[in-house]
């Protein structure tokens, strides 16, 4: 007799495991405008990859002569597959089974995603819809109790995220609404997405809010996709589930599988001494105009390579990777377009992820720098700028891999000394149309000759005179002839001592965990 | 014939309006400019056409992502 009977239920429970929440739903599910998780798996990963583990897990109903009556499976789909190649773990939320929460869910499955990515060193994405496995007030009816959040100290799912995202990339996902523990695992992770007008997202939905006393919201207007990016809660947004899948791709070709691997170069598609006339006149001379940072960005970085990142968040700091000569870099930059390039609280909280991030994946550091300060006035003041700021400083001051300075224009106060590490020697250039001080002239003259401009028979000639004065000083070629900066550059060069800078700091990327001391 | 909008980028102080209303603008080019941190930040128009409304005139603060102007569009 064989175990035939046995591999023939096998086969059928995993039958019904592909069939989710049954017709209905998944046509309420596509109805909705949205992909069912098997299709997000099929759509994500590499064709026919995917080696789906505890697909045996659900509730199951017997007959009398324990024949098998009925069989549901869980809602956490989890699983192995592949993403340009490479082995990844996915976790996935099916919305079809009571809607992703945790009552056909199974806490156990979901933990292990986080500990094979972790254990196993392989990027985790997770597919998000639903209360992302978090409990609701059902549950305790169902089990006749209450019980302690996390658990019994054997290893909370939040102390799981934490260690996964130390180790691996963590990409999350949000494709539909998504609450408590859902929203918990969108955040825990290095790169997020969501989809306009599709997704929403919160600590707790519309009807807890109103109960609360917050007012009626629909989904959209408590969470959104425009509030999360706006707010930095979530990286990006776009129009499509496809788009979603294509940014996490995109996001994992630039990073290794674990923090004990190294970024892997690419064959170089573009000339490394590709010099752009444009750079030369691309910051305008009066010091009132703006320029467009993300045109040197694409100019100076291998064609095509740039991977912006929470481009609506803090948005004086433009943050991404990108390419240059093949190698994976991460880049950040200031944006005169947003308060003059001045770090805000966002901007600063956004530089402190970046470069955790960067310094966690071993991603050599390209900081095309602009920034006249911390943003001053009241407002800033109040939203506490000046910790969130110096918090930044710190962060870069612990950023412990390579590390290339192209100073494009302001580089003023404490924020200008953060330009790179400091207390080691890094890669350092400047453009002529860089500006460098205690604090920009513009700013300073009327507080630092007050007296002498008071005293004149024009004060307003007089601080004219005087700031022509300070001006004619102020070439950064005065600053180079006592060695303060290393070099100043043709703007055109920056492409290829770009290059030369990341062929040159390849092999001293350093491997292992990352870690960094106390913070203000 | 489609009305546009034109949303600036960043926070700032109407400074110079560059287009009144009836005027024409090229697409990426600035309908007014605003004045953040001591800087001229442009607004640009994203489609070119004729100015139809100004809802910012100068000396208005305005926000991120603030619609300031609309335009006609060729």
């Amino acid at each position: 007799m064989s175990w035939e009977p046995e591999v023939t239920e096998i086969k059928r429970r995993k039958k019904a495991a592909l069939a989710m929440g049954g017709e209905k739903n998944v046509k309420r599910q596509h109805d909705a405008g949205r992909l069912t998780i098997r299709e997000r798996v099929d759509r994500l990963l590499d064709k026919d990859t995917f080696h789906e583990v505890g697909g045996l897990a659900g509730s199951a109903t017997y007959n009398p002569d324990g024949s098998t009556a009925s069989f549901a499976a869980t809602n956490v789909i989890y699983g192995r597959g592949k993403i340009d190649g490479r082995p990844v773990v996915l976790a996935g939320d099916d919305f079809t089974m009571r809607g992703g929460s945790a009552e056909a869910g199974n806490i156990d499955k979901l933990r292990h995603t986080e500990m094979f990515a972790k254990e196993y060193r392989l990027p985790l994405i997770r597919v998000v819809e639903g209360s992302g496995g978090g409990g609701s007030v059902r549950t305790f009816e169902e089990i006749g109790r209450t019980y302690m959040p996390g658990g019994n100290q054997s290893g909370s799912y939040s102390y799981l995220m934490a260690d996964a995202m130390a180790t691996v990339p963590v990409v999350a996902l949000g494709l539909g609404p998504i609450a408590g523990l859902g929203a918990a695992r969108m955040v825990a992770s290095h790169y997020s997405v969501m989809v306009r007008d599709q997704s929403s997202m919160f600590i707790a939905g519309p009807p807890l809010v109103a109960r609360a006393g917050g007012g009626k919201l629909t989904k959209e207007e408590l969470g959104g996709a425009k509030i999360h990016v706006n707010a930095g809660a979530i990286d990006d947004a776009v129009d499509t589930e496809d788009e979603a899948f294509e940014r996490a791709r995109r996001f994992l070709s630039y990073l290794p599988s674990s923090v004990y691997d190294l970024p892997t170069r690419i064959a170089p598609a573009d000339d490394t001494e590709r010099r752009d006339e444009s750079l030369l006149s691309i910051v305008p001379r009066e010091r009132r105009k703006v320029y467009a940072m993300r045109k040197i960005i694409e100019s100076v970085v291998d064609k095509g390579s740039f991977f912006e990142m929470g481009k609506q968040f803090g948005r004086s700091i433009i943050t991404g990777f990108a390419r240059v000569d093949g190698w994976p870099v991460a880049l950040m930059a200031g944006d005169p377009m947003h308060y003059g390039g001045s770090w805000t609280a966002a901007a600063a909280q956004k530089i402190i992820r970046f470069v955790d991030l960067a310094g966690t994946f071993h991603l050599p550091m390209v900081n095309l720098y602009d920034c006249p300060g911390f943003k001053i006035g009241l407002d800033a003041e109040m939203a506490g700028t000046v910790r969130h700021a110096t918090r930044a400083v710190f962060a870069i001051c612990q950023y412990q891999g390579p590390w290339c300075s192209v100073i494009i224009r302001n580089c003023f106060g404490l924020a200008g000394g953060a330009h790179q590490p400091q207390g080691r020697l890094n890669f350092r250039y400047a453009w002529p149309s860089a500006r460098w001080g205690s604090l920009p002239l513009e700013g300073g003259v009327e507080a630092a000759y007050k007296s002498e401009i008071e005293a004149a028979a024009d004060p307003k000639a007089k601080l004219v005179e005087i700031e022509a004065r300070l001006e004619a000083l102020q070439s950064p070629l005065r600053t180079a002839e006592t060695y303060d900066v290393e070099d100043i550059i043709d703007p055109r060069d920056t492409r290829p001592l770009l290059a030369e800078f990341v062929n040159l700091t390849a092999p001293l990327r350093p491997v292992g965990p990352a870690s960094w001391g106390l913070r203000p | 014939m489609a009305k546009v909008k034109v949303a600036t980028e960043a926070a700032g102080n109407v400074w110079k309006i560059v287009v009144a209303v009836g005027g024409r603008v090229d697409a990426d080019e600035p309908v007014m400019i605003l004045e953040s941190m001591k800087m001229e930040v442009p607004v640009n128009a994203p489609k070119a056409g004729t100015v139809l409304e100004i809802l910012a005139p100068e000396g208005t603060a305005v926000g991120e992502d603030e619609v300031v102007a609309i335009i006609e569009a060729d």
